[in-house]
């Protein structure tokens, strides 16, 4: 057997699974949606029945993987590249139509089941009394009550101050965290792998929580206001950005990086002079883009305790003053255009 | 008799993939020699020299310099083996977006501190010597340029000059020009040259063309599948030797 029907082998015995445990998560989801059907809701059923789906969904999904209709396997053996590449064409061509029909079918029954979960009703949405009220917003926010634009332009301020602040303070920690979080960086011991593992998981886990919940621990935390809204964009950048910055130092050349390890130089060394260079475009195109995220997250983190605009639009929206409302939302729309422009301008120019 | 220069012994490498690369390699080389290693590609000649400076952990066997065992050496020892002994790449390795200048000066970077290295502080004997090497390599005029924008010939001289910084006991190249045009590899080649005649410097250099290895070469081991299977004068490969070691349907392609 040559090398090459060896990697073919092999990647068709680990190919099997991860087969397996797609087909295993396919019959699962197909028990879920017949429980729904049935029941309307996923409460009614005992949890024994769902240990007994899982069981089940194990046992048949790993049945199936030896079909040749295994869904499981027809994802792997067009997305490995080895597997792939190894296909004659008229396995391609069958794979093609039969996972093109598996596709459209698991979307169609998504569709069905989501209909009734999120309890869709075109009556509601075009009933005569929501259409009336629908009428009124829109109209109140479109008179706008310019008497308050002093007040909602110094709120606006604040927002930006916030963004900007919580953006300047997270890059340089994130820029540190980067290295720790990137595989390649770490590695060669053992101990690095574990700082490896430990940092990812951490920033993973913060990145998990939203900047809106960051707000309102913070905001219990510092106090209402916008220092609370600035803590939390920040916490949710520096996480962000780890993971966008990280993934740019896993995929930088490696070519560099012996190259200075040749010459002597120590660790970090090696980090400043092969990864940094290869890594400081895609920062500030990453910072960029992140401050014209937090501009955004800021206008609405101050509905839950942030402080900001979104303070005064909640208020507002509290004594139902639908024309003061309407003046906030346009301010929000023009900046949050005006940085979005501007973001994407300064990314150009970076390239 | 003294102790040559570089010795390596027994040498193994089996990656974790079980790709068993080199496979109980032996030999010296002795200061001042121009050592060829020839063979096809996926033969082990890149793993093999990788394992002389520890780019690549050997699993077994023993590499020694100057009569001392560095197989196994770590931390302050390791960056002290590595500064001692110089590397020159295929794809040159260069770092981009610094200048011409600023890549020669990370030759130094073994024996500069950290501190000192990060915020460009190199000692003015670092500087000038840095300069010295480009205008040994022909580049004094493009120091300020960005190392990339350069043509590849020109980038592989500037590794070569990376190199010569390190003031190394030992240079090792690996296939030092094999994505450069025919007139591009012999200008760097013959830069290699001056630098194993005129500057003393031993070279290790796995290269692809017999053409090549003939007229630069002092001495020559040939690698098939991990191990030697020839060592001797670079004029000693006749076409049997050649189809022995590239294996019976090759034909040789020369370089002028």
């Amino acid at each position: 057997m040559d090398i090459h029907q060896q990697r073919v082998a092999r990647e068709h015995r680990r190919g099997l699974v991860s087969a397996a445990l797609l087909n295993a998560a396919f019959v699962f989801y197909a028990g879920l949606l017949a429980l729904f059907l049935r029941d309307g809701s996923f409460a009614q059923a005992p949890a024994a029945t769902y240990a007994a789906l899982l069981g089940a969904a194990a046992l048949v999904g790993g049945l199936w993987t030896s079909a040749r209709t295994s869904t499981g396997r027809m994802i792997v053996e067009r997305t490995n590249p080895v597997l792939k590449a190894a296909a004659t064409a008229r396995e391609r061509h069958w794979l093609r139509s039969v996972s093109g029909l598996a596709t459209c079918l698991v979307g169609a029954l998504t569709l069905i089941v989501a209909w009734r979960v999120t309890d869709t009703s075109l009556r509601e949405l075009l009933s005569r009394n929501g259409l009336n009220g629908a009428k009124r917003i829109f109209l109140a926010i479109l008179s706008p009550d310019w008497s308050i634009l002093p007040l909602v332009i110094e709120e606006t301020l604040v927002t930006i101050f916030m963004a900007l602040q919580a953006t300047l303070i997270a890059v340089p920690i994130a820029f540190v965290m980067s290295f720790p979080a990137a595989r390649n960086v770490m590695r060669a011991t053992h101990i690095g792998r574990l700082v490896y593992v430990a940092s990812r998981l951490l920033f993973n886990f913060v990145r998990s929580i939203e900047a809106l919940v960051w707000a309102i621990i913070f905001s219990v935390w510092v106090g209402i206001g916008p220092f609370a809204g600035m803590l939390a964009l920040m916490v949710h950048s520096v996480a962000s950005l780890v993971k966008l910055f990280s993934e740019q130092v896993e995929n930088v050349e490696h070519g560099p990086i012996e190259a200075i390890e040749a010459t002597g130089a120590g660790r970090l060394q090696v980090i400043w002079f092969a990864i940094v260079p290869q890594v400081v475009l895609p920062y500030l195109s990453f910072t960029i883009y992140r401050w014209d995220i937090n501009v955004r997250m800021a206008t609405i983190i101050g509905l839950v305790g942030g402080g900001g605009i979104g303070k005064l639009l909640i208020q507002y929206q509290g004594l139902a003053k639908w024309h003061a409302v309407g003046t906030i939302v346009i301010v929000i729309a023009v900046v949050v255009w005006l940085m979005d422009w501007l973001s994407s301008r300064l990314r150009e120019a970076i390239y | 008799m003294p102790d040559p220069l570089l010795s390596v012994h027994d040498l193994h490498k089996v990656y974790d993939n079980g790709t068993h690369a080199v496979r109980g390699v032996t030999f010296d080389v002795e200061p001042g020699e121009f050592l060829a290693i020839i063979g096809l590609s996926g033969s082990g000649k890149s793993s093999l020299l990788r394992c002389i400076n520890r780019l690549v952990e050997p699993t077994s066997g023993r590499v020694a310099m100057h009569g001392a065992d560095v197989t196994h050496v770590r931390g302050a020892e390791l960056r002290a083996l590595r500064r001692s002994i110089g590397m020159v790449f295929q794809h040159f390795n260069l770092v981009p977006r610094h200048s011409v200048l600023s890549n020669v000066l990370t030759g130094s970077l073994g024996r500069t501190s950290t501190f000192a290295s990060m915020t460009g502080r190199y000692s003015a004997e670092d500087q000038a010597r840095a300069l010295e090497c480009l205008r040994l390599v022909g580049l004094e005029g493009k120091a300020g340029q960005r190392a990339t924008s350069l043509s590849g010939g020109q980038q592989q001289r500037v590794a070569i000059a990376r190199s010569l910084l390190q003031d190394p006991d030992l240079l090792l190249a690996d296939e030092p020009v094999a994505s450069l045009d025919p007139a591009t590899s012999h200008s760097v080649m013959q830069h290699l040259e001056r630098i194993n005649k005129e500057l003393g410097k031993t070279i290790v250099c796995n290269l692809h063309f017999l053409s090549l290895v003939r007229q630069y070469a002092t001495r020559v081991i040939a690698l098939k599948a991990g191990e030697v299977v020839f060592r001797g004068g670079a004029k000693d490969i006749d076409a049997a030797r050649f189809r022995e070691i590239y294996g019976e349907d090759a034909i040789e392609v020369s370089i002028d």
